[in-house]
């Protein structure tokens, strides 16, 4: 059984607020007016550091003992995009070698964009469970908003700098991972234009489905759900999907859209550790973290975890 | 939920015809013989976000706040039920 058993994160205190971004992305002010009042993205954060320096913060604060490095057998790199520096440079293996962690195999993971996250929380259970011997693997998160793309969705989001380091393990006390389901949409496999309103149309209806699918694979009821950690896509989303599922908005944690933004697959993982400073998590809770990735098709993601 | 909430019929007309008179300038282009039954999504191709443009527009309009919380997908369905939702969902003034 998998389970997520430690969350390191890194965000940069730098902000970017959304007027900036207008005239690169020729935002009329009632669109920027529509970004702050609806969805609820007013700035994102953004750094000086490099994505090998976002990386390396977020594993040094997950705070490995000596012990862990040594059975850490895999670093898994979940992408929202396929490029995220350009060539020749390999921040994850950069990254993996300063925290003394050289000795693993480390390799990313794509193509469900920012739903990769969860696939590679999976992956990494699933190679330590293989292992069976006490192995561990790292889930790494987060990017730089270095290109047009990188910076902003059209009318859904503008993204954020960060990073996430989660430390998977077999088996543990903590936080063990219940179900995972992932819903890949093939056919949203075009230009942005083509295909965008009917992503839109059917978005909150097909993010509801996997957390609900996922928490009835759980074997809990939607009520027993303590808290959503969702991707920080926008707030509108996440109003609309509660509504279609009938869970409560004030429980999904969306405190980090306004002044983050969409921290790529990051983000559900730094929403995890708000969640747990602030007290929402108490030991036996359930737990969902949902997020939902666009790219060259779609894919809906949700997992459910008992804390 | 918002059909069920009792409107001023003089104050939804009104909304309608606002919502017609201030298409062409949220969705960039002549929207000619704009009606309470024309469909937003499917007549014209209107996107989720420039719902929500429009419907900042109206408050605009109208200097009324209007509350979003239970405005969904089926409102956006033709300019008589974006009309009919703004319509019982104006914020008293001054709140």
């Amino acid at each position: 059984m998998t389970v997520l058993a430690g969350i390191g994160t890194y965000v940069p205190a730098g902000r970017v607020p959304i007027e900036a971004l207008a005239d690169e992305f020729e935002l009329t002010p009632m669109q920027v007016r529509v970004f702050r009042r609806y969805h609820k993205l007013g700035e994102a954060a953004r750094g000086e550091e490099t994505l090998t320096g976002l990386l390396g913060l977020a594993l040094d604060d997950l705070a490995l003992s000596d012990g862990q490095k040594e059975r850490v057998r895999y670093v898994l790199y979940a992408r929202t995009f396929p490029n995220v520096v350009p060539y020749p440079h390999n921040p994850l293996h950069e990254a993996v070698a300063a925290a003394g962690l050289g000795h693993a195999q480390a390799f990313s993971v794509g193509q469900q964009a920012c739903a990769s996250g969860l696939l590679a929380v999976d992956l990494a259970g699933r190679l330590v469970a293989a292992d069976g011997d006490g192995a561990l693997a790292i889930v790494l998160a987060g990017e730089k908003a270095f290109t047009s793309e990188a910076r902003m969705v059209a009318e859904t989001t503008m993204f954020g700098e960060g990073a996430s380091a989660c430390l998977v393990a077999a088996s543990g006390e903590r936080d063990r991972l219940l179900s995972f389901v992932a819903r890949l949409r093939g056919e949203f496999d075009g230009g942005h234009e083509e295909v965008a309103a009917e992503f839109q149309r059917i978005y909150h209806d097909a993010l509801g489905e996997a957390v609900t699918a996922a928490v009835a694979k759980a074997g809990v009821a939607l009520e027993d759900i303590a808290v959503i950690l969702p991707h920080n896509v926008n707030t509108v989303a996440w109003q609309r999907t509660c509504k279609r599922i009938g869970y409560p908005l004030e429980r999904v944690l969306l405190d980090h859209v306004a002044a983050h933004g969409h921290v790529f697959c990051a983000d559900a993982f730094i929403n995890h550790r708000t969640a747990s400073e602030r007290g929402l998590l108490r030991p036996g809770d359930r737990y969902v973290i949902a997020a939902a990735g666009a790219g060259r098709g779609a894919t809906f993601s949700a997992m459910v975890f008992e804390h | 939920m918002s059909d069920t909430v009792t409107v001023d019929p003089a104050l939804r007309e009104h909304v309608v015809e606002t919502i017609c008179a201030l298409l062409p300038r949220v969705l960039k282009r002549e929207v000619p013989d704009a009606s309470e039954s024309t469909t937003l999504m499917d007549d014209l191709g209107m996107s989720s976000t420039t719902g929500l443009e429009l419907v900042l527009e109206l408050e605009d309009r109208l200097e009324r706040e209007i509350s979003v919380e239970d405005l969904g997908r089926d409102d956006f369905e033709t300019v008589g039920t974006l009309a009919s939702y703004v319509a019982g969902n104006l914020l008293d003034e001054e709140d």
